[in-house]
């Protein structure tokens, strides 16, 4: 069963004074499966952020539908998009976006304290998440206490401790060195195996080759997509680059 | 267009920083304004003209000092604000090519549109207000005033002197700090990550005792002289302690709150309690000196409307009949004799030609002495008073012996005394031994004390205690020390004849009567003066007509300044609140745009920021308000000695300053919280 069906999206944006209109998204229609690990890639300005913003239920549509697990997101009553936001989704995010008052742990506490989990369970379901994602010896820290790799970590425990239906990631890499790069796609890829849905906004073609399926986003429409089938990580990111280069080059179809 | 490009940036500069621009031009305003009509009363003619008048701008001389250095010192604060906001903009107008020179020009352009734009409107309204407060002050000094606008020159140049110092300093300041920064510092300057603060236990704990210690001062004293010597010393107490808990005490609680788990952990307490920890490391100081402000300002303002209130009750303290006589012989026989009736005759008299009658006639014969009282007996010698120390001024007594048959005719009592026996009334502080010696003399055992006696002028006019001694015979018991000598060589013992009595006519026939009586006075001493034994002779005559002018100057004065000094303060702690809200709400747009992302709902950010607010606004306000409930005993106890003993008009003023100031408190609560939710609730519409 799908988890996640997109259909006909469309955004169209108004300049302040009512004249221009630009159209970040045109026509985007795609699905995800329970317990898929699915990449969205695009250059800039494809309307990558804007699909994801939608997708989180923090910007709405002008047209078309987005559903989750069935039901439709515009139909969640603007009062209750903040609690369905909270028990549904996870994220994570390019810049960590912790607070800096809180100690990791309390970072990671958060939505579940908005929740109004009781502490010993909140206890409970971070034990678990702290040792896979090796964070449990700096939980007390504060994140300008710890390396960038350490608070991407943080903020994945934080999306995961609610046991979302699905995890949207936004260029979750993109302020990591190579090293925490690599760690963190390592770590998303066990998620994944555990049955954790993720969908993940990157540029990174690295950060794409990890995923089993790649969308490709240009213009406002979804115009391909990879499945990894048996490839391995290399053979994958060899596809990857040469459909970007494809992309970049003559490979219009228009 | 090169000449019109550098104010134009300025002129921008200050459109588009409007929230933070508006208040800081008002307060600038405000200040100018405040200056301008402390200056002009100071030198207004037609106040100096008026009886009271120039005791009146004597005070308010003092309060144009306040001003002037609060008014520097106030500025340069909240302009220290606009600076730190401003920083990333300068910075960007440097790495895109503006010299250090070139935002030179810009920032003296702005410090020249804002200081004329708050001069040319302080003065404006400070010239229209000084009408009015010099019609008030003439309102106090209960004479007629013209509503003649007047413009003082003198007072226009004093401010303008003044601040255009003030901006020139602050000017100077903002360069320097600009001066001394880097562009990339300058881009950054607004996020540098912070330590979370660490509780210190000890300085909570030391805060915490000494508070407790100030209070139990406080509460404990009981007489009036300890109280004005121990009030200075537990305001210091007070404030030292007000800023250990502000400063150590605030994170010491909050991180004893993050400890309770089952607390911590709820929607409600977790996130205001963890940022109320950074907000209580950064705003510490400044809530306990808006604390203390805030104290300072109720105390005074209650203190000084309650002086003014009390005038006329301080005036018949101080002079409990219209005309007061007080005849001073050297021998005991002198008070039955010729002089006391001559003077008796001559007032009456007077009186009668004026159309009057006397009322009220106080008349009766009193022994004063100072005395150190030790063990229940009266130190004539008098040498130990001069060497004792401060802690035993409790035991320095005003010692005033009455006989009994006077007491019983102007009190309308029947009492009666056996020889050897007394009776006693105390003012100002309490007499614990049940009997009283004079000098080597038998002790006198202290029969009763009564609970009222008549005012006399010298009660109110010393700070130490008095005490009453009513004996049977008065003429038995004083002889032994009439003629004893203290340590100087002057009389321990003088002898006086009070003689006191209301006029019902006005003011102005008081007076004339008064100055009647004091000539034939006079010239009864010098022609009588062989006849009655030369100058053992002396006499006296107060009027309270024609004091009545000095006290209301005076009592009047510290009023007006309490009040004009109060309304800077309120508007100064006020501001203050207003920016530290402000300058937040910036630092707190992404904080909450975080957690609007991880699923915080609208009501919940609004329900927290609510709760922030609220304590940083009105812990300051409940502090001072505690304070204000200890300090009471305390300040009613040194109103006391200025001769004010009306507890329950204390109680009142006390309690409508502190609604007042509250009132003010709340308006301005209202103001900044919808500011700051602007601020805060700007940042939710942006993509992630």
């Amino acid at each position: 069963m799908s988890i996640l069906e997109v259909n006909g999206l469309k955004k169209v944006y108004t300049t302040r004074f009512g004249g221009n209109k630009v159209e970040a998204l045109k026509n985007v229609s795609f699905t995800v499966e329970q317990g898929e690990y699915v990449a969205i890639m695009g250059e800039s300005g494809s309307g990558k952020t804007t699909l994801l913003n939608i997708l989180a239920a923090l910007d709405k549509p002008t047209n078309g539908i987005v559903s989750l697990d069935g039901r439709d997101l515009s139909k969640v009553k603007e009062s209750a998009v903040s609690a369905f936001r909270r028990d549904n989704l996870g994220f994570v995010f390019q810049d960590f976006n912790l607070l800096d008052t809180f100690t990791l742990e309390d970072n990671i506490y958060l939505p579940l304290v908005l929740a109004g989990k009781h502490y010993t369970e909140m206890k409970q379901r971070l034990t678990p998440i702290a040792s896979q994602l090796g964070i449990a010896d700096i939980l007390k820290k504060y994140p300008y206490e710890v390396s960038g790799g350490q608070k991407q970590r943080a903020a994945v425990a934080r999306a995961l401790i609610t046991n979302p239906r699905l995890i949207l990631a936004d260029e979750p890499t993109g302020a990591l060195d190579s090293r925490a790069t690599d760690e963190l796609l390592r770590l998303f890829s066990e998620i994944n195996r555990k049955g954790q849905t993720i969908l993940m906004v990157t540029h990174s073609v690295k950060a794409a080759s990890h995923a089993g399926r790649v969308l490709f986003i240009k213009d406002g429409e979804v115009f391909h997509q990879i499945y990894r089938g048996n490839s391995t990580n290399e053979q994958l990111y060899q596809k990857i680059s040469d459909t970007l280069t494809m992309l970049a080059t003559g490979g219009d179809r228009r | 267009m090169k000449h019109s490009f550098y104010p134009k940036l300025a002129w921008t500069g200050i459109r588009k920083n409007k929230r933070l621009y508006t208040p800081y031009i008002l307060t600038c305003m405000g200040m100018v304004m405040m200056f301008y009509i402390m200056s002009f009363l100071t030198s207004s003619a037609l106040l100096t003209s008026m009886p009271g008048g120039d005791i009146m701008q004597g005070m308010l001389g003092l309060g144009v000092r306040v001003i002037g250095v609060f008014a520097l010192i106030f500025l340069f604060y909240t302009n220290s604000f606009l600076t730190r906001r401003r920083k990333k903009e300068f910075g960007l107008y440097n790495i895109l090519g503006m010299g250090k020179r070139n935002l030179a020009r810009v920032l003296m352009w702005e410090s020249l549109i804002i200081a004329a734009i708050s001069l040319g409107g302080g003065l404006v309204a400070g010239i229209v207000f000084s009408k009015f407060a010099e019609l008030g002050m003439v309102n106090i000094l209960r004479a007629e005033g013209s509503f003649v606008l007047t413009l003082e020159p003198k007072a226009i140049v004093q401010t303008l002197l003044l601040f255009a110092v003030i901006f020139f300093l602050i000017l100077l300041n903002t360069l320097r700090q600009i001066h001394l920064s880097n562009p990339i510092e300058l881009l950054h300057s607004e996020n540098t990550g912070e330590k979370p603060p660490k509780a210190n236990w000890f300085l909570a704990l030391a805060g915490a005792i000494i508070l407790g210690a100030a209070y139990y001062l406080a509460v404990s004293i009981e007489n009036p002289i300890e109280a004005m010597v121990w009030f200075f010393v537990a305001v210091i107490m007070v404030i030292i302690a007000t800023y250990l808990l502000f400063i150590a005490g605030s994170v010491a609680i909050c991180r004893l709150l993050q400890r309770k788990k089952a607390y911590y952990y709820k929607t409600n307490h977790f996130v205001s309690v963890s940022s109320m920890v950074y907000r209580m490391k950064r705003n510490g100081a400044g809530l306990a000196s808006i604390c203390i402000l805030c104290t300072m300002v109720l105390v005074m303002m209650s203190a000084t409307v309650c002086l003014y209130v009390g005038t006329e009750d301080s005036l018949r303290t101080r002079y409990p009949r219209n005309i007061n006589l007080d005849v001073s012989v050297t021998t005991l026989d002198r008070l039955e004799a010729e002089p006391v009736e001559k003077v008796r005759q001559l007032a009456s008299q007077i009186a009668r030609e004026h159309g009057q009658s006397l009322d009220n006639v106080l008349d009766y014969r009193v022994a004063a002495m100072v005395g150190y009282i030790d063990g229940g007996r009266i130190d004539v010698d008098q040498s130990s008073i001069y060497t004792f120390q401060l802690s035993a001024y409790t035991d320095v007594w005003q010692i005033f012996f009455v006989p009994l048959e006077d007491y019983n005719r102007l009190m309308g009592q029947n009492e009666t005394l056996d020889p050897g026996e007394v009776l006693l009334y105390t003012t100002k502080s309490n007499y614990e031994e049940d009997s009283i010696a004079l000098g080597d003399g038998e002790p006198m055992k202290v029969k009763k004390v009564v609970p009222d006696f008549a005012d006399n002028g010298v009660d109110a006019m010393q700070m130490i205690p008095s005490m009453y001694i009513f004996v049977p015979d008065f003429n038995k018991t004083l002889q032994p020390i009439t003629n004893v000598a203290n340590w100087r060589g002057d009389p321990v013992i003088e002898l006086h004849w009070f003689y006191g009595f209301d006029l019902d006519g006005s003011d102005e026939v008081q007076v004339q009567i008064q100055e009647e009586l004091q000539e034939s006075l006079r010239q009864l001493s010098i022609s009588g003066g062989t006849s009655w034994g030369g100058d053992d002779f002396t006499v006296s005559c107060e009027g309270v007509a024609k004091e009545r002018a000095g006290f209301y100057g005076m009592y009047g004065g510290l009023f007006f300044l309490g009040i004009l000094l109060g309304v800077v303060f309120i508007f100064a702690a006020v501001l203050i609140m207003y920016y530290k809200q402000v300058s937040e709400g910036y630092e707190d747009q992404s904080r909450f745009g975080i957690m609007q992302k991880v699923g915080m709902t609208q009501k919940d950010i609004k329900r927290s920021i609510n709760s922030q607010i609220l304590t940083v606004f009105f812990l300051p306000l409940l502090t001072a308000g505690v304070h204000l409930a200890f300090a009471f005993p305390l300040i009613q106890k040194i109103l006391v000695l200025f001769s004010l003993t009306d507890l329950n008009l204390l109680i009142l003023v006390t309690v409508c300053c502190f609604l007042i100031f509250a009132f003010f408190y709340v308006l301005v609560y209202h103001i900044t919280s919808k500011a700051y939710f602007a601020i805060v609730s700007g940042a939710k519409g942006e993509p992630a």
